[in-house]
């Protein structure tokens, strides 16, 4: 029946339009789901952003090959024997020498200074051969130079500048009784790497008493993804106790890391969602109560109930939207790019920026819209029951 | 017919709206409760660190090892009363993505130094017989089913055994409890000499060095004189009391504290402009009754006090269900299979507890408190 | 005055019932309203006079008995058909106006054609004529609060008349406003009987205004009692 859409749509205009008139408690229902939608997606965007970090940070073109089982670099050690014979594996690409693209690297941790609280962290000092940087083709010195093998160099990440102190290009460093020179800043685009200090993995290798050990092998992919041959020959030597992942895979793993925190951001949410629910009610209620002559009046003339029930549905639900579009709104101005770091798999700082997408937006306005339907049917059941002779009553 | 019989006559006028009131603050201060029960979870470690409790690691960083001749040399260093130390062991049991905190201690020393453990004589004495022993804590405990008595398999995700396998056996011999009720029971320590002497990396080094100091006077005399004893060696230390070295620690994942204090935070804002907008409205409603009670001769300054009497009675009984309902819900957590630090609720965060909801009583009342003591009679009356 | 019956209420029984008690409004009310009547039912509070007009409006219905609309039954209708039905033949006007405060008066009187299949150009025509027949056309866009209370009457009585009702049904009409406002409305609505030949019931308990009406019924206790008021 089109007349019904008609009367439906009536009473929503007419619903909306008076929404001035309960000022107050139309805002403090929208007041309250934008507060809601505000937490919800604040640990998303956190939970978001750290993820984006890592994923972006692993490549499909190269493979990691780590200690069976260490879930981390830092735990990880593989031999000199092991990644040489590694590095006849089929699949790992060539140069044009002929020779395999492989970086063998360690993974060490010293201490910075987080520059926002002046707190002692943990960050990770890479030793990576120039193989390593014929691997990740994304890697740019942006200020300095290169580090020299055999010397006590450092280039640091742009995110460690960024976040803490002590590693400004030309600075003097000291790790224990060893003293190294910041001699240059790299980029790789926004990765975790730039949350790390490299330098020469032999010099690491000795300054840090390592042995002839390194901890995790890269290696350059023949064709992306395809990591079986190397598995292949791991698998195939009863020597050898080893991963073989690729990085993509690698990193997409610690990235779930804070996958805890979007439970935990969802359930607060969700409590708190009921309690704004309350609010939503409670305004809803007072919504139709205050209106109680003008739908009875309505009914009076002619029009269903059904156009009392979706006229306050409506309301309720434009009051949430709004407080979920504010709510979202406000997290995005306010957290979107925002930097911070935390402690990632590998026991040393992960630096990340709080990240909102259209798929979180859309979280937070169905969380809204969720708020507006259940605080909206009920009131509206009630509007769409109040007694029509209600409109001859108002002369009390 | 007292004043108070009113108050809980116009409070339970309308059920509904007392109803949604009263979830909306319970809601909040079941936030509250448990967020201020995590916070303190996390601050446990800082809370419950020991005054005369030193921790020396290496000055590179505390992941690199330290040999074990700076154990006994750190022994004759005056001021200091116990030193023991612990090496990290990466240990999982079954599953890897489900770490815990495993360490291989000297057992004599570390019960010496560490007496936040509780174990009875006979269980400390099973455990010092048995070198392949491992006390665990009850909550580890409770997470993987173990009992005392089960010989179980843990797999480290650093150390090897000399033969190639990442397992070990061990038996487990006792379950501690923390000496307060905060204390952490999600660590496992066994024997050093069988981590010693089975791990294939090389051995005779620790990860770091626990201290306790004759008193916590002597602190940054042994501090200094542990530091100097092994400056210009190939390991330097660096020896901090155990306080900074675990307020530290627990910096490093992040301003943990200000995200749930902005949460909770929040759902107060909430609540504060839920029920302040439903007291206004309920109290509008009621204009020309006021107007009837004024002519009764209640005095103004008594229906002010009505009127706050009754959105502080909202808060408190709402939010006394918020911290009970927080209880049951800290309870239920702790005793869940999942690791998590012990959590609580003591006085001190009930008592603030009770401080906000009269705060937010008040603030939620004044304005129609405000509204109902200014009203004049005549425009009461004839506002209908 | 034709001789047709538009409305027959017959043997009428109603009831409420208010915790254990029950109390009969009517017990067996009988009263038929030919087409062209302008009929005023008077009497005492508690009498049944809005009860009967609730009955009449279809937005009651009566615990035992039958009415008859036209012909038809109306009070074996559901609630939906009770609306149509209430949209095609019934114009409420009510004692305290009852106008859309965030409406102005042309769509104010423009509500009921939303009922019906009439297209924009259509509706705005029959709003201008119904607020031309009301004297009210200078003030088609102004708002209620910006309108005494006579001509928010008048706009009700032509969001009443705008989509051709056979029945008007009136409560207490002029029980808000000035004898003098009054006198307009009441004017308006004999206009509209005895010129456009409308139907009306007007429930009222002031004398003067049911001196308007064709005739009057008195209503006490739940039955018409006879009273020669023009004597």
């Amino acid at each position: 029946m089109g007349s019904l859409l008609s009367q439906i749509w009536t009473v929503i205009v007419m619903n909306i339009r008076s929404l001035p008139k309960r000022l107050w408690m139309s805002l403090a229902a929208v007041f309250a789901v934008s507060v809601v939608v505000a937490v919800l997606l604040s640990f998303l965007a956190m939970a978001n952003g750290f993820e984006q970090t890592l994923a972006g940070t692993g490549s499909e073109k190269i493979g990691i090959i780590s200690r069976k089982g260490s879930r981390s670099e830092l735990n990880s050690t593989v031999s000199r024997d092991n990644i040489n014979i590694l590095a006849t594996a089929p699949g790992i690409a060539r140069d044009a020498d002929n020779n395999p693209v492989y970086s063998a690297e360690l993974y060490v941790i010293v201490n910075g200074i987080k520059r926002t609280t002046q707190t002692e962290v943990n960050l990770p000092l890479r030793g990576i051969s120039l193989g390593g940087f014929e691997l990740r083709d994304t890697v740019e010195i942006v200020a300095g130079r290169q580090f020299e093998p055999g010397r006590n160099e450092l280039i640091v990440g742009q995110g460690v500048l960024a976040e803490f102190d002590g590693f400004e290009l030309g600075r003097e460093v000291r790790f224990g009784k060893t003293t190294w020179k910041v001699v240059g800043v790299f980029s790789t685009g926004g990765s975790a790497f730039e949350s790390e200090l490299w330098a020469d993995a032999l010099t690491v290798q000795t300054q840090f008493q390592r042995g002839t050990t390194f901890q995790t092998m890269r290696v350059l992919l023949e064709e992306p993804g395809n990591i079986e041959g190397i598995k292949q020959l791991a698998e195939d030597d009863p020597r050898m106790n080893l991963d073989v992942e690729t990085e993509a895979a690698y990193f997409a793993e610690q990235g779930s890391a804070l996958r805890g925190i979007v439970v935990f951001g969802w359930g607060l949410s969700i409590v708190m969602a009921l309690g704004a629910l309350a609010g939503a009610l409670n305004t809803m209620y007072t919504s139709v109560a205050s209106r109680g002559t003008e739908i009875a009046t309505l009914r009076a003339i002619g029009f269903s109930n059904m156009s009392a029930f979706f006229g306050t549905l409506a309301e309720s639900i434009v009051l949430s939207i709004i407080g979920g579009i504010v709510g979202a709104l406000v997290s995005y101005l306010f957290l979107d790019g925002v930097t911070a770091s935390t402690l990632g798999a590998s026991f040393s700082q992960v630096v990340f920026d709080f990240q909102m997408s259209p798929q979180l937006f859309k979280n937070g306005i169905i969380l809204a819209l969720i708020i507006g339907l259940v605080g909206g049917v009920f009131p509206a059941w009630r509007a769409a029951r109040l007694p029509v002779t209600l409109a001859f009553k108002n002369s009390m | 017919m007292s004043s108070l019989y009113l108050v809980f006559k116009n409070l339970t006028r309308s059920k509904l709206r007392l109803f949604l009131t009263l979830f909306a603050t319970f809601i909040a201060f079941m936030v509250y409760g448990t967020l201020t029960a995590f916070q303190m979870a996390l601050n446990a470690g800082v809370e419950l660190s020991a005054d005369d409790r030193l921790i020396v690691v290496n000055k590179i960083h505390f992941t690199q090892s330290l040999p074990i001749s700076h154990f006994n040399k750190v022994k004759s260093v005056e001021g200091v009363d116990a030193v023991t130390h612990l090496n990290w062991f990466g240990g999982y049991y079954q599953d890897p993505q489900k770490l815990f905190t495993m360490m291989a201690v000297d057992p004599e020393s570390f019960l010496d130094v560490y007496d936040d453990y509780v174990l009875t004589p006979a269980e400390a004495e099973a455990w010092l017989k048995n070198r392949q022993g491992l006390i665990a804590g009850e909550s580890v405990a409770r997470t993987f089913g173990w009992k005392v008595g089960d010989r179980i398999p843990i797999n480290s995700n650093i150390f090897s055994q000399r033969d190639g396998s990442t397992v070990w056996d061990f038996d487990v011999v006792a379950i501690y409890r923390g000496k307060d009720e905060q204390s952490d029971s999600n660590s496992v320590y066994f024997h050093y000499k069988y981590f010693n002497e089975t791990q294939s990396f090389g051995g005779n080094f620790i990860g770091w060095m626990g201290v306790r100091t004759t008193s916590p006077d002597k602190n940054e005399q042994v501090v200094n004189a542990i530091d100097d004893l092994f400056a210009n060696t190939p390991a330097e230390t660096d020896t901090m009391p155990e306080v900074a070295f675990n307020k530290a620690f627990i910096e490093q994942i992040g301003n943990i504290g200000l995200i749930l204090t902005s949460v909770v935070v929040a759902a107060f804002f909430i609540i504060l402009v839920i029920v302040g907008n439903s007291m206004v409205l309920s109290i509008r409603e009621r204009t020309n009754e006021i107007g009837v009670m004024k002519t009764l001769g209640f005095t103004s300054p008594a229906i002010f006090r009505m009127v706050l009497a009754e959105s502080v009675a909202i808060a408190m009984i709402g939010g006394l269900l918020g911290l009970l309902a927080a209880r049951g819900l800290i309870h239920l957590i702790s005793n869940a299979p999942i690791q998590l630090p012990p959590l609580i609720m003591d006085g001190t965060s009930v008592f603030k507890a009770i401080l906000i909801m009269l705060a937010l009583g008040l603030i939620t009342g004044i304005v129609p408190a405000v509204n109902a003591l200014r009203l004049n009679i005549v425009t009461a009356l004839s506002r209908s | 005055m034709s001789d047709e019956i538009l409305f027959e209420l017959k043997n009428v029984a109603k009831k409420f019932v208010k915790g254990t008690e029950s109390i009969a409004v009517f017990d067996n009310l009988n009263m038929s309203i030919k087409k062209g009547d302008f009929l005023a039912i008077m009497g005492p509070s508690g009498s049944g006079k809005t009860t009967l007009l609730n009955l009449l409006g279809g937005v009651d219905k009566p615990t035992a008995g039958e009415i008859n609309f036209d012909g038809k039954r109306v009070d074996t209708l559901s609630e939906g058909q009770l609306a149509a039905w209430r949209a095609n033949n019934i114009g409420f006007i009510f004692q305290f106006y009852n106008l859309m405060p965030m409406l102005n008066a042309n769509r104010n009187v423009e509500l009921p054609l939303l009922l019906t299949r009439l297209g924009k150009q259509q509706r705005k025509k029959n709003v201008a004529a119904a607020l031309e027949l009301v004297n009210l056309s200078d003030r088609a866009r102004h708002m209620p609060s910006e309108m005494s209370g006579g001509q928010q009457q008048r706009v009700a009585i032509a969001r009443a008349l705008v989509s051709d009702p056979k029945l008007l049904l009136c409560d207490e009409p002029t029980g808000d406003l000035d004898r003098e406002t009054a006198d307009e409305i009441l004017g308006i609505l004999q206009l509209l009987n005895s010129k456009f030949g409308k139907t009306i019931v007007m429930v009222t308990h002031d004398p003067q205004a049911a001196k308007y009406a064709k005739r009057t019924l008195h209503l006490d206790k739940g039955q018409f009692v006879e009273k020669d008021l023009a004597a």
